[in-house]
């Protein structure tokens, strides 16, 4: 390890923090150089989009690290490797990666056939062609927590963060499905085919109200509805200030459009309908069908926005593709949406160097590892070539600096992955999340995860790429956190008492005579008569050995205080699993489960 | 009793000289006359109203012309939908609950209506405790069609987007603004108050936001029974319930509450910080809500009312959780009607005049209503000219102000016309351009709160570039 070289962005980079660094670490240490993953360091204003990173930036980061290996060293790397990648690592899946090169794992995942939901969600449907409610929750939270195409459904809830479709304003379980499988078939494909693919797709036209969106009436006082066209540039595509390939803003934040662009293209998304005999009758299986154009509603005007004009009479399907042409062909692309991806994978706030790197190879479709491997079709838009990019980055096998100085880098984990990777970790049995109580609506703060899948407040997600936390250290370094928006008083209790039936084998059963999520504990059952060596297997496991010593020696001493019952094999059963699932709980809690750096 | 601030909370390398920057920027109003009135004990209740409420479906023209304006022609499709010509319809005229407002006339002698659904709000209008302000709107300026046409006026960045609008409303700045202008009056409140205890300052019930947070105030995030503990320490089915386990709780509780552990990353500290915050807050929230007494008013079964519930309990024991001034942000979603807005709108204005209806009569109960201001806000009011089944992103809309220290019954600030090629709006879709800033509106409630003139320019960057710095809906108004 010792010969690996330190990248690791620390606080002794003073430019990157101008006067605030004065006041931060300042101290010792040795060997810091810029950072890598992290430092955007946006100074509060510019996040807006989720595109600009702001002018911060580590100074020095943008260096070459063709030099840096990828393989996966020992267990820590590949824990944290899987933490990155997947909804978490199985014991089976760590030892299996130590002394892998992580490009040759991501060539198996782009391989793997993709786990789908539709079928099985239309599978469950009674006689009366009913689906059970719930269906399509249970399936995608088994889907998550045990498909073995780990990557591509990872990628998929990343792609369902900035393509946000939100089952809490229509609940309809197949076009939620339809739409889920959009995502997960174009996990690796092309960004151009997923924008059209979603325009198309009834869950998000219904959500985003152009589904039987009609042309402008003006003497009825009807004009299209802006809202799709609004959203998809800013959010799915361009933003709304004019970036940089590093994600940051250009100088003097020129807009990339302006409201009448807005008016212009509310006219393309007019006319589409889910698939029927006429515009307001639609056929069975619709909701999970591609939507179709009907031109007699679509407006027939001229339709102007980003400096292009459709002429007037164009049909509808033609528009649209020409609109879905002009979006794709503008230059934010690659970096509103590379720096987005980043964030859902392995740095809250990227460095724009970093940025950079993952954007181009957006643009090129291609990107080349440091063992020669290739990867994308070479076709712009490429998200397999995106994605290697972000994974293959070279800090992400780094070790960090752990000299004592403060660190910058790392991905602060949504709720659900947090939860996702303990259930894996454990290798659960009898997953079977429709049963699951717990798992139906986990959006509560005091009692959920504060966050579902598929189910956000609005079109702007959980939380905001840009977003900034007020008084917090990593606020007044200008970092971006966008997970710590749901990050309060709050939800960091009620996190703690959702993973506590998780962790102590409480699940709540919907079907009481059916146990389902029950942990394999073997290997920390045979540890709770040692404590340290018990907290020490789980920082391990679980926080890729990132646990300080000191939160370590705390946990062991609160473990010691639990009694185990030797005369009763029931009762010394119990104490036992009562010791891990304690120790399982605090693990869990940590600062360094919450964050992967 | 003094209190520390959070940021005094966070241990670990660095920390120490980053507090001592930051009494720099607090040292707000040193002069005492500058310095904020304090006295007695003030609460500010904002509803942000998610989405963009449609002012134009809220506060509805009268006159029989401008209805027939707006119901005939402007908005023809949606009063068809609203089957308007029918005798039960909410919009047929004769169902609109007129407004016979007091005071200034400030529309030139046209009148206004509220729908039915909004009936509990009409009654306060007509009692004096609920205002009405027209077309206020985030401005930089005033401006005018012209100047904006010509690319000559000066306006608030990325206008009709909701993150960026909605923000700019509560922090004058586009989405990814730390401060707040509710989280900033507390500031310069605790400035000069430090008995006060800032962890109960500011509190949010619904949607956490920018709106709250302040360089020194962070908001208490309370839940429906104000707090709760793990349910490792609150409840025994995970430790037993023998003196060995209370051991154990006792000695997790203060694994949790504790603060560094060591964590190198910023975020990881950032992190433990709240959590062990989150667990003395809670523990002191639960504490001090013993004293409580239940109201015997009932509030109605939704978001909206239990949280406006939860404000009341908590200004009911603001003196255990040692408070005299508090902020609220209390939230309620569902106001972008692109579609449905005839069936969306209506439940949700009820849902709201209910709310508020109980509110007033909690604070009775308790002799606070003079006390409490609530006010709304909103991401922007919406396109007059509508999409079929809906309207669309607008910029100014009309806010309620109720309260016994609101100057109600009077309608503030401007109602424009029905016709959307008028000069009030853009030329496009009819938006509102706003005459009263959202600064403008915050400075006259900041004013009533007891900050002096001085600190409240200090907040609202943009407020001098206005003739007036109060709209004149509060009884401090001109004072």
């Amino acid at each position: 390890m010792a010969t690996k070289e330190v990248r690791w962005r620390t606080l002794l980079v003073p430019l990157a923090f101008g006067a605030i660094a004065a006041c931060g670490a300042g101290g010792s240490g040795s060997g810091a150089v810029p950072a890598i993953i992290g430092g955007g360091g946006t100074g509060g204003g510019g996040g807006s989009g989720g595109g600009s990173g702001g002018s911060g930036g580590g100074s020095g980061g943008g260096g070459s690290f063709a030099s840096t290996s990828t393989i996966i060293e020992d267990e820590a790397d590949a824990v944290r490797f899987l933490s990155y990648a997947t909804f978490g690592g199985s014991q089976t899946q760590i030892d299996a990666l130590v002394g892998q090169d992580a490009a040759d794992w991501l060539e198996v995942e782009f391989n793997r056939a993709p786990t789908l939901t539709l079928s099985r969600v239309l599978g469950a449907a009674d006689a009366d062609g009913r689906i059970p409610s719930g269906t399509v929750d249970g399936q995608y939270w088994d889907q998550l927590l045990t498909s073995n195409d780990q990557l591509r459904q990872r990628m998929a809830f990343a792609l369902s963060q900035i393509f946000v479709y939100s089952d809490r304003a229509d609940g309809d379980q197949a076009q939620r499905a339809y739409f889920q499988d959009v995502l997960i078939r174009n996990a690796f494909g092309n960004y151009r085919d997923l924008l059209e693919e979603v325009t198309y797709s009834p869950a998000m036209g219904r959500f985003l109200t152009y589904h039987r969106n009609r042309k402008g009436d003006p003497s009825i006082g009807r004009m299209p509805d802006e809202n799709y066209a609004r959203e998809i540039l800013q959010l799915f595509s361009i933003g709304l200030v004019e970036l940089n390939m590093d994600g940051t803003p250009k100088a003097g934040e020129p807009e990339t459009y302006d409201n009448e662009d807005v008016v212009g293209l509310a006219k393309v998304f007019t006319g589409l309908a889910t698939n029927g005999k006429s515009f307001r009758n639609n056929y069975d299986d619709a909701d999970y069908n591609p939507m179709v154009m009907f031109d007699d509603e679509h407006s027939p005007l001229e339709k102007s926005f980003l400096g292009i004009t459709i002429p007037p009479n164009s049909r509808g399907d033609e528009s649209i593709q020409i609109a879905l042409d002009t979006i794709f062909e503008h230059p934010n692309v690659a970096p509103f949406i590379s720096r987005q991806l980043i964030q859902r994978f392995t740095a809250s706030d990227p460095n724009p160097a970093y940025v950079e790197r993952v954007a181009t190879a957006f643009e090129n479709g291609t990107y080349t590892g440091t063992n020669g491997q290739t990867f994308g079709t070479g076709q712009r838009g490429d998200l397999e070539a995106t994605l290697a990019a972000i994974l293959l980055e070279g800090a992400v096998f780094d070790v960090p600096d752990d000299t004592g100085v403060e660190n910058l880098n790392g991905k602060i984990r949504e709720p659900i992955l947090r939860f996702s990777q303990m259930v894996r970790a454990f290798e659960y049995d009898d997953i079977d999340s429709s049963n699951e109580r717990n798992l139906r609506d986990t959006s509560g703060f005091a009692d959920g995860l504060g966050q579902h899948p598929f189910r956000s407040p609005s079109v702007f997600n959980f939380y905001r790429p840009g977003f900034v936390a007020p008084n917090t250290r990593s606020g007044e370094l200008g970092l971006t956190a966008p997970e710590f928006q749901i990050l309060n008083s709050s939800t960091a209790i009620g996190y703690n008492s959702f993973m506590s039936d998780f962790a102590f084998d409480r699940s709540t059963t919907r079907n009481p005579d059916v146990n389902t999520f029950r942990p394999n504990y073997a290997t920390e059952l045979a540890l709770t008569d040692t404590p340290a060596a018990l907290v020490d297997h789980l920082a391990m496991l679980l926080t890729a050995d990132r646990m300080p010593p000191e939160e370590r020696e705390e946990i062991t001493t609160i473990l010691e205080q639990l009694p185990i019952n030797t005369n009763d094999t029931d009762r010394e059963t119990a104490d036992r699993l009562q010791i891990v699932g304690t120790a399982v709980l605090l693990v869990t809690n940590s600062a360094s489960y919450a964050i992967t750096w | 009793m003094a209190y520390l601030s959070r940021r005094h909370l966070l241990v670990g390398a660095g920390t120490a000289g980053f507090s001592a920057s930051l009494g720099a920027l607090t040292g707000l109003g040193s002069q005492r006359a500058w310095a904020a009135d304090t006295t007695g004990y003030k609460a500010l209740v904002c509803i942000f109203l998610y989405g963009g409420m449609d002012h134009s479906d809220t506060v509805i023209p009268y006159d029989q012309s401008e209805y027939d304006l707006l119901a005939g022609t402007v908005r023809q499709g949606m009063f068809n939908t609203y089957k308007s010509d029918e005798p039960t319809s909410s919009r047929n005229r004769d169902n609109l609950l007129a407004l016979t407002p007091t005071g200034a006339d400030v529309t030139g002698g046209r009148r206004f209506a509220l729908p039915p659904q909004l009936s509990p709000l009409h009654d306060m209008f007509g009692a004096g405790d609920l205002a009405i302000v027209g077309n206020v709107g985030p401005l930089i300026e005033p401006t005018t069609r012209v100047a904006i046409d010509a690319k000559t006026a000066i306006l608030p960045r990325r206008l009709f987007s909701h993150n960026d609008q909605r923000s700019t409303w509560m922090s004058q700045s586009t989405e990814g603004s730390s401060y707040g202008w509710g989280g900033q009056f507390m500031d310069t409140i605790l400035a000069q108050q430090s008995g006060q205890n800032p962890n109960f300052s500011s509190v949010a019930t619904g949607q956490s936001d920018v709106f709250l947070s302040g360089r020194n105030t962070t908001p208490f995030r309370a839940t429906k029974s104000g707090a709760n503990l793990p349910r490792i320490l609150s409840s025994e089915s995970f430790l037993g319930g023998t003196s060995g386990d209370d051991e154990a709780r006792a000695s997790i509780r203060s694994f949790l509450a504790g603060s560094q552990y060591g964590d190198n990353n910023v975020y990881g500290q950032d992190y433990r910080d709240v959590v062990g915050r989150s667990i003395q807050v809670s523990e002191r929230m639960i504490e001090a809500r013993q004293s409580a007494t239940p109201f015997s008013t009932e509030f109605p079964d939704t978001s909206i009312a239990a949280q406006l519930k939860l404000v009341a309990e908590t200004i009911q024991i603001q003196q255990a959780l040692n408070v005299s001034r508090q902020i609220f942000f209390v939230t309620m979603g569902g106001y972008d009607t692109h579609d449905n807005q005839v069936n969306r709108l209506s439940p949700l204005h009820s849902g709201l005049a209910s709310a508020m209806a109980a509110f007033k009569a909690a604070m009775q109960e308790i002799d606070r209503w003079n006390d409490v201001t609530l006010f709304t806000a909103s991401d922007f009011g919406r396109t007059q000219i509508g999409n079929g089944g809906g309207t669309d992103h607008g910029w100014g809309g009309h806010q309620l102000v109720a309260g016994g220290a609101v100057r109600g019954g009077s309608l503030y600030g401007s109602f424009p016309v029905v016709d959307p090629s008028a000069p009030a709006y853009t030329k496009s879709r009819g938006r509102l351009i706003p005459t009263v800033s959202v600064e403008q509106y915050a400075a006259t409630l900041g004013r009533w709160f007891g900050l002096s003139g001085g600190e409240i320019n200090a907040t609202l960057p943009n407020l001098s570039n206005f003739n007036s710095s109060d709209v004149g809906f509060m009884a401090t108004s001109g004072t």
